[in-house]
């Protein structure tokens, strides 16, 4: 079948174009959402670590009100002043004493300074005078703002702190010392921080440093590392927010400046695993894949399915066309559909019956007219009309048939008659003749119509010899059967007539009318006559027409009936 | 609170008497586990005690700013004398009913003593030092005993007769008694349980940054 790999082509194409368009659609779509989902959860996280930073800041404010609150407590106790005021101080005591306060009031650091904020006692080990800086740096903000209280963010022994001093009034205002108070921004402060906003949260020290040291963390020691690489750099007061890749997982952190006494500002990292906010939209990102693939499923196989659907009705077509082309214009195709291809195959049947009809006319014109005649029909039309030109027209009339006719049967003699004549028509063709028409036993033949030909009227006189030559071998057939012999009469005539088709818009006849064809017909009926001893006769003029050299006899010059000029008659021999 | 944890028992486990010397043996537990610091007294019921010629020294030390020793039973009528052993001052008080006193930063070195002479349980504080807790447990008889670290408690000395037997400790509430009569021949009374408090004292981190926040 040479129209199949096409239309597997066809099949093909479909599949792919819808597939393809399919999945074009719904990976855009796909894309789209995934992008939306990601940019939602990043502005949301972004949302929550803003949270995350006023929890932060207030969580430090009321620190460090605590802070305060409780340092004040202890500048006001009985015993504390009194061993402030003791003649000479007692640091040992002074130390013991604050221990059990700072267990007391529950600060992790106090620490006490005389009045020019000499460090005079810390419950924090290693805290030596020069490191107390930023207290000092507190104290003198609050006597120069004459306030009760200052605090601030600071390194404390190296560790980042959030500080308070208060005045040591006795009694007030007379100030006799002051009180520090500090809780470190450690570990510790860093999970209450997580448990409360449920982000990452890295304390970084300042740009200043030569590395970034992680002061405080929540997360694991090497990924803390990681974020601290990843501080900006400047020393910017702005907020930033970037990704920060830990463990192959992005992260949304905000990176917040934290200003220090007396130091390049530390960093707060606040993260959220994007991964952690995205894992609800990624559940829905899954079902839409599932729903995609189930979709492109379905499309192929509705795609196959439409496929198949036009295709084998077209391979259908394909193979029937194969079948009429060869010729069968009696099978028909059903495809059992109504729509565009089922009324394709009912023109096709149509078509193949409108082929039947005409192959079954052109063989009954076969038939009936002579092959060329039918040709040219077949090829011009059944036109009325005609043309003048030269024909040699040729008789045969049987002698003895009608005696025939009365010993004979009806059906043996049409029998006999077709014999007869299929042998006379054989030489008549066989000399390029065609038969005009059969007149009972009478044959009348034409050369030179309707192909013109300029060896008319030799092949005419040919086809008489033949004619004879086969009338003789019928005879010896006929003898042969114990028939008694036919014998029979020619008349040939060359004359210009009108050639055309003859007869109503029904029913048509290729013929040739004219004076000449009358007298074709005559000469034939003059072979009846003995005394021209010959049964093939031809006019002169036929003679006159013919380019090779013909045996033949003058009978002489007669007069023709219903005509008025005689006319010159010559035997064949 | 009723674990087990918390029962004090009390078991009389010896008694001996003999003209005028009795001797009552107790092992005072705490589950299966020895109870220190628990105070054993008999106070006889029919005859009045008289005061001893002469008091006992009693001393009750600032050592490693904690009281040493954490309970101390003495009689009415006694003198305790309280030294600072410590490099740094202290400042303890009594706020209980028998005896109200203060002593206010006071250096190493430095000792007085006060008289208690109402009997009643008296809580050592110290102004500057939370953690610092003693008792003192002032008894109207010279017969008591204050139970060691095994748990033992052997109180000697008493005539036969009927007596109260108190016990006290710093996780009672307050003293438990009965009365007993304690004779040749007789018995030794069946263990009773007391509900312990749980333990407050102050948890003392080492003199240095306090853990935690």
């Amino acid at each position: 079948m040479p129209g199949l790999p096409s239309f597997r082509h066809f099949r093909t194409r479909l599949l792919v174009l819808i597939l393809g368009l399919l999945t074009a659609a719904l990976g855009v779509s796909y894309f789209l959402v995934t992008r939306a989902n990601r940019a939602n959860a990043i502005a949301h996280i972004e949302e929550n670590l803003a949270g995350a930073l006023r929890v932060f800041r207030f969580s430090v404010e009321l620190r460090q009100e605590r802070l305060a609150q409780s340092a004040k407590v202890v500048s006001a106790d009985w015993p504390m002043r009194t061993l402030y005021l003791q003649e000479e101080l007692d640091r040992h005591t002074l130390r013991s004493t604050l221990v059990s306060y700072a267990e007391r009031l529950d600060v992790p650091v106090v620490t006490a300074f005389g009045t020019d904020g000499e460090m005079l006692a810390s419950t924090m080990e290693g805290l030596s005078d020069e490191l107390c800086g930023p207290f000092r740096h507190l104290v003198q903000k609050a006597e120069s703002e004459n306030a009760d209280q200052a605090g601030d963010f600071a390194y404390l022994a190296g560790r980042l702190h959030v500080l308070v001093v208060v005045p040591l009034y006795a009694p007030r205002p007379n100030i006799i010392g002051w009180f520090g108070a500090a809780f470190p921004i450690d570990d510790t402060f860093a999970q209450g921080l997580k448990q409360t906003t449920l982000a990452e949260v890295t304390f970084v020290s300042g740009v200043g440093e030569t590395s970034h040291r992680v002061l405080a963390t929540t997360l694991p020691p090497a990924w803390a590392s990681i974020v601290a690489d990843q501080m900006p750099a400047s020393r910017t007061e702005a907020a930033q927010t970037s990704l920060v890749t830990l463990d192959d997982e992005p992260y949304v952190t905000l990176f917040i400046p934290l200003g220090l006494l007396g130091d390049d500002p530390a960093r707060i990292a606040l993260q959220r695993s994007l991964a952690a906010e995205l894992a609800p939209a990624r559940d829905l990102e899954d079902i839409i894949v599932l729903i995609s693939l189930a979709a492109l499923l379905i499309a192929f196989l509705a795609a196959l399915g439409a496929a198949r659907n036009v295709s084998q009705p077209v391979q259908a077509l394909a193979t029937h066309t194969e079948v009429i082309a060869r010729g069968d214009y009696g099978a028909r195709l059903d495809l059992h559909r109504s729509d565009e291809l089922g009324q394709l195959a009912e023109s096709f049947n149509r078509m193949s019956a409108g082929l039947a009809e005409r192959d079954r006319v052109r063989d009954l014109l076969d038939k009936n007219v002579s092959p060329e005649v039918a040709a040219q029909l077949m090829r011009e039309g059944a036109a009325l009309g005609g043309e003048e030109r030269e024909v040699t027209i040729l008789f045969a009339d049987l002698r003895g048939f009608t005696t025939l006719s009365e010993r004979m049967p009806p059906r043996e003699l049409i029998t006999l008659l077709n014999r007869y004549l299929d042998a006379m028509s054989g030489a008549i063709e066989a000399e390029g003749g065609i038969i005009d028409k059969f007149i009972g036993d009478e044959i009348m033949a034409l050369f030179g119509a309707p192909v013109a030909s300029s060896d008319g009227a030799d092949r005419a006189l040919a086809a008489a010899l033949a004619m004879r030559t086969a009338l003789a071998g019928f005879n010896a057939t006929l003898a042969a059967e114990g028939l008694p012999p036919l014998a029979f009469g020619v008349g040939i005539n060359t004359a210009r007539v009108v050639a055309g088709n003859i007869g109503s818009h029904r029913r048509l006849n290729y013929s040739v009318i004219g004076d000449g064809v009358n007298v074709a017909a005559r000469l034939q009926t003059l072979t009846r006559d003995p005394s021209h001893g010959t049964d093939i006769i031809l006019s002169a003029a036929t003679l006159a027409a013919t380019r090779k050299p013909w045996a033949t006899r003058h009978l002489g010059v007669l007069g023709v009936k219903g005509r008025k000029e005689a006319v010159e008659i010559h035997a064949l021999a | 609170m009723r674990s087990s944890r918390f029962i004090f028992l009390l078991v009389l486990t010896g008694l001996a008497l003999r003209a005028a010397d009795g001797s009552l043996t107790v092992r005072v537990q705490h589950g299966q586990l020895p109870l220190a610091d628990a105070v054993v007294s008999l106070t006889p019921l029919d005859t009045t005690v008289s005061p001893p010629a002469v008091f006992p020294e009693v001393t009750i030390a600032q050592e490693d700013k904690e009281f040493d020793p954490y309970v101390t039973p003495v009689m009415a009528g006694t003198r305790v004398s309280f030294p600072n052993r410590d490099n740094v001052q202290h400042h303890i008080y009594s706020l209980s009913k028998p005896k109200r006193f203060e002593k206010p930063l006071y250096a190493s070195g430095a000792s007085e003593s006060v008289l208690f002479d109402l009997p009643g349980i008296v809580a050592l504080g110290c102004n500057i030092h939370d953690w610092m807790i003693g008792y003192i447990v002032i008894l109207p008889t010279p017969w008591f005993a204050k139970s060691d670290t095994g748990g033992g408690a052997v109180v000697s000395g008493f005539p036969a007769g009927r007596y109260r037997l108190e016990v006290w400790h710093p996780r009672l509430a307050k003293p438990v008694s009965r009365e007993i009569t304690l004779a040749a021949g007789e018995n030794p009374p069946e263990p009773f349980t007391l509900q312990l408090k749980p333990d407050r004292r102050i948890r003392r981190t080492t003199d240095g940054r306090p853990g935690g926040y």
